[in-house]
């Protein structure tokens, strides 16, 4: 196998495991999205490597970038209303604290 | 030959500069060097898209990053307790639970990686002028439902996000 393509899948593992630790140990939820946001970083790599070392003449992957990209801009602009809205409601936006959606 | 091995040298520094970065975001405990970080692990990324030959992802991925981190880093400063975001804070719990799903979650998406018979790889990519041209002809072909719904969508989540973030009539009037 190319290494080149391996190390790009392992980027795209090591960001998706860090982004995972991220995501479930961070209490701020800014910081929580900051994980999600690595979490598809890592699959923005894996879709890149697969494109260009796979199948470089076919432009759906490239496609599929731009949407997981445009995912994560929306990921972003919904988690910062929702972090307002929080932050306006009880001043900070610490999801310990946020024990009333706990079902 | 020597071209090869220089993207693969390309592709291993920025890779391992993205993942440092990424660690970096939760090693620290300022939320404003949190941000910074994610940004240069962002821009690391789009550098390995260079060395992958693809360009203009490459620098999209650069471009969008930047200003998406630099509006998270205002958000940052904003909800933080201390102004300017530069004390030290903890901000983390679980961390044995955490740090054992992301080692299993990265271990499992290696092995699935080194494991799976990925066929033949390709070692030339097309022209960055000839990338960019495909890609328009196929957003503009093929893909033009599915990149109309991601316009569609991008619209949903400004009004979702601009609905929410108002203060609601009730807490304006208790105000």
């Amino acid at each position: 196998m190319s290494p080149d393509l391996l190390l790009a899948l392992f980027t795209g593992a090591a960001l998706f495991g860090v982004g995972i630790y991220g995501a479930l140990s961070q209490t701020n939820l800014v910081m929580i999205m900051m994980g999600v946001e690595l979490i598809l970083a890592g699959a923005l790599v894996n879709l890149v490597a697969f494109w260009r070392f796979l199948h470089p003449h076919s432009y759906a992957g490239q496609m599929f970038v731009l949407i997981v990209m445009t995912v994560m801009a929306l990921e972003m602009a919904v988690g910062f209303g929702v972090a307002i809205a929080r932050f306006r409601a009880r001043g900070s936006v610490e999801m310990e604290e946020a024990t009333e959606l706990q079902g | 030959m020597a071209l090869i091995s220089l993207q693969t040298v390309f592709i291993a520094f920025f890779g391992i500069a993205a993942i440092g970065f990424g660690i970096w975001v939760f090693r620290t405990s300022s939320m404003m060097r949190s941000a910074l970080a994610l940004l240069f692990s962002q821009t690391a990324l789009g550098a390995m898209f260079l060395a992958m030959q693809a360009e203009f992802l490459g620098v999209l991925q650069i471009m969008m990053m930047a200003t998406e981190m630099s509006i998270m880093a205002i958000f940052m400063v904003m909800f933080m307790m201390d102004p300017g975001g530069l004390g030290a804070m903890e901000m983390s719990h679980q961390k044995r639970l955490s740090i054992l799903a992301g080692v299993a979650g990265a271990l499992a998406t290696a092995g699935i990686a080194l494991f799976t018979q990925w066929g033949v790889v390709v070692t030339s990519a097309p022209a960055a002028a000839e990338q960019t041209r495909a890609l328009g002809t196929e957003l503009l072909g093929r893909s033009m439902l599915i990149f109309e719904t991601a316009g569609v969508t991008i619209l949903t989540a400004m009004i979702a996000a601009t609905a929410v973030a108002l203060p609601t009539l009730q807490r304006k009037r208790n105000a």
